[in-house]
């Protein structure tokens, strides 16, 4: 064998190690990497009141109340499989809407409804112009439908 | 000889399943280009062309995206920044992929060309990273409400810039030593590990919960509308050309210098 | 308009990121190669 075939196996040997240690790493971090924690993950794990966390999911159509005070907005965030209340004082993101992605930072009051001290707004993947706004949308072959 | 006029195409006077089959004979292809001076007769008309149709494209994408296409039904205008921040993700990971192949091919045939591409490869690629952080920090501002989060996506591209800085320290420090104005083995090797961060990069939307978007475009189609879209191939070409003009360009400076360096040794040892 | 504020300053940071670092890579090559050139015209 020449010396140079040893390097090169030697090379992808160690290519080989080192994406597979870098995909266990990855794999393991799997619920510490995660950047906010959707519905289903809490109503699964638990999570503890008061502790500080993200929720992330989308703003329920027609959840969206405001309180009798003015500044308090109150609204379900849902990703398809639970479902939570959420209350957040303040002034939301311009891109904060029913029916629209949100990752809000707060925390879990005793009654298990979500106390958010900020609200992010989460885009999706889809871009579109406003004319096509309301057609609906088939997520695995990504084709728009005129809805009636 | 009936497989190769069938398939008709080979690589000088060597049919292409010979290639496939001995390995080693692919040596002979990639080393005609070892030698500095015939890299120089195809790099030096190559800059130019590279450079040039790259910016024209880069810049008349620019133009379409900023003024021929309609605004997003949701982000409104900032929908825009789209058009420069894709191509400067992809040639951020690009170009430390090609980093990666540089390094392989320096440390296995230890060819001497890879060892200078790996280091001009390594400012566009930092210069790329950035624009994409940047870019993207701008929109996310007025989309998410906030500059900076450290979400998956995010904070592996930041790694990613802190892996080109590192990168371009050691090859310059290294380059010094006997080198020939390439990198040195333990700097490519250190390209060679930093790869790992590519494909975390490229996956980190998918395995964890990130603020940032999924993949828009996939094997399965896109769901960016075909209006809002085409800008994009325009920009991505361009940008990818004048990549490939600035990282000719470097080469030749390294190289130049090499010259330079080579003869001053030369009249000092007399 | 506000948003278009975003987006100009987006393509500004692009352009002027790219445009520097395209002349200094030029600049260089061409002074080292003219070096190049000069010294092999001497000896």
């Amino acid at each position: 064998m020449k010396a140079k075939h040893q390097r090169l196996i030697l090379a992808l040997a160690a290519l080989v190690a080192l994406v597979g240690a870098g995909l266990l790493a990855a794999s393991a971090l799997k619920d510490e990497a995660a950047y906010f924690y959707a519905p289903h993950d809490v109503k699964t794990k638990g999570v503890e009141p008061g502790k500080a966390i993200r929720l992330g999911g989308m703003v329920v159509k027609n959840s969206l109340k405001r309180a009798a005070d003015g500044v308090t907005i109150r609204f379900d965030v849902t990703d398809g499989k639970a479902t939570v209340p959420a209350t957040f004082s303040g002034i939301a993101p311009d891109l904060f809407k029913e029916g629209s992605g949100v990752v809000a930072e707060g925390s879990f009051d005793a009654k298990g409804s979500f106390v958010a001290t900020n609200l992010l707004a989460k885009h999706d993947e889809r871009y579109m112009p406003r004319e096509l706004e309301g057609m609906s949308y088939n997520e695995s072959t990504h084709e728009m439908k005129a809805e009636r | 000889m009936a497989t190769q006029r069938f398939v008709g195409f080979s690589i000088g006077k060597m049919p292409y399943w010979r290639c496939l089959a001995r390995p080693a004979k692919d040596a002979a292809l990639m080393h005609r280009f070892a030698n500095p001076a015939r890299f120089l007769k195809i790099a030096r008309p190559l800059t130019g062309w590279l450079f040039w149709p790259g910016l024209l494209l880069l810049l008349a994408g620019c133009a379409c995206g900023l003024f021929l296409t309609p605004a997003d039904y949701l982000q409104g205008q900032t929908v825009r920044i789209l058009y420069i921040h894709v191509p400067a993700a992809w040639l951020g990971m690009g170009g430390w992929s090609g980093i990666a192949i540089a390094a392989l091919m320096q440390l296995v045939w230890k060819h001497p060309l890879a060892a200078v591409a790996g280091r001009a490869i390594a400012a566009p690629g930092a210069l790329f990273t950035a624009i994409c952080l940047m870019t993207g920090s701008i929109w996310g501002r007025p989309t998410w409400g906030t500059w900076w989060e450290w979400d998956g996506r995010m904070t592996s591209m930041l790694v990613l810039f802190f892996l080109y800085l590192g990168y371009i320290a050691l090859g310059n420090a290294s380059a010094r030593q006997a080198q020939q104005g390439g990198v040195s083995n333990v700097t490519a090797i250190f390209g060679l590990v930093g790869a790992i961060n590519i494909p975390i990069i490229n996956r980190s939307v998918v395995w964890w919960n990130s603020l940032h978007q999924g993949p828009s475009i996939t094997l399965r189609g896109s769901s960016i509308d075909g209006s809002l879209l085409w800008p994009l191939g325009l920009t991505l070409l361009g940008f990818t050309l004048l990549f490939g003009g600035l990282v000719l360009m470097r080469m030749r400076a390294i190289l130049a210098q090499n010259k330079v360096e080579a003869r001053m040794q030369r009249l000092a040892r007399g | 308009m506000n948003q278009w504020a975003f987006v100009i300053a987006a393509y500004t940071v692009t352009l002027a990121g790219t445009a520097i670092v395209s002349v200094v890579s030029w600049r260089a090559m061409r002074s080292a190669e003219t070096r190049a050139d000069h010294l092999s015209d001497r000896t």
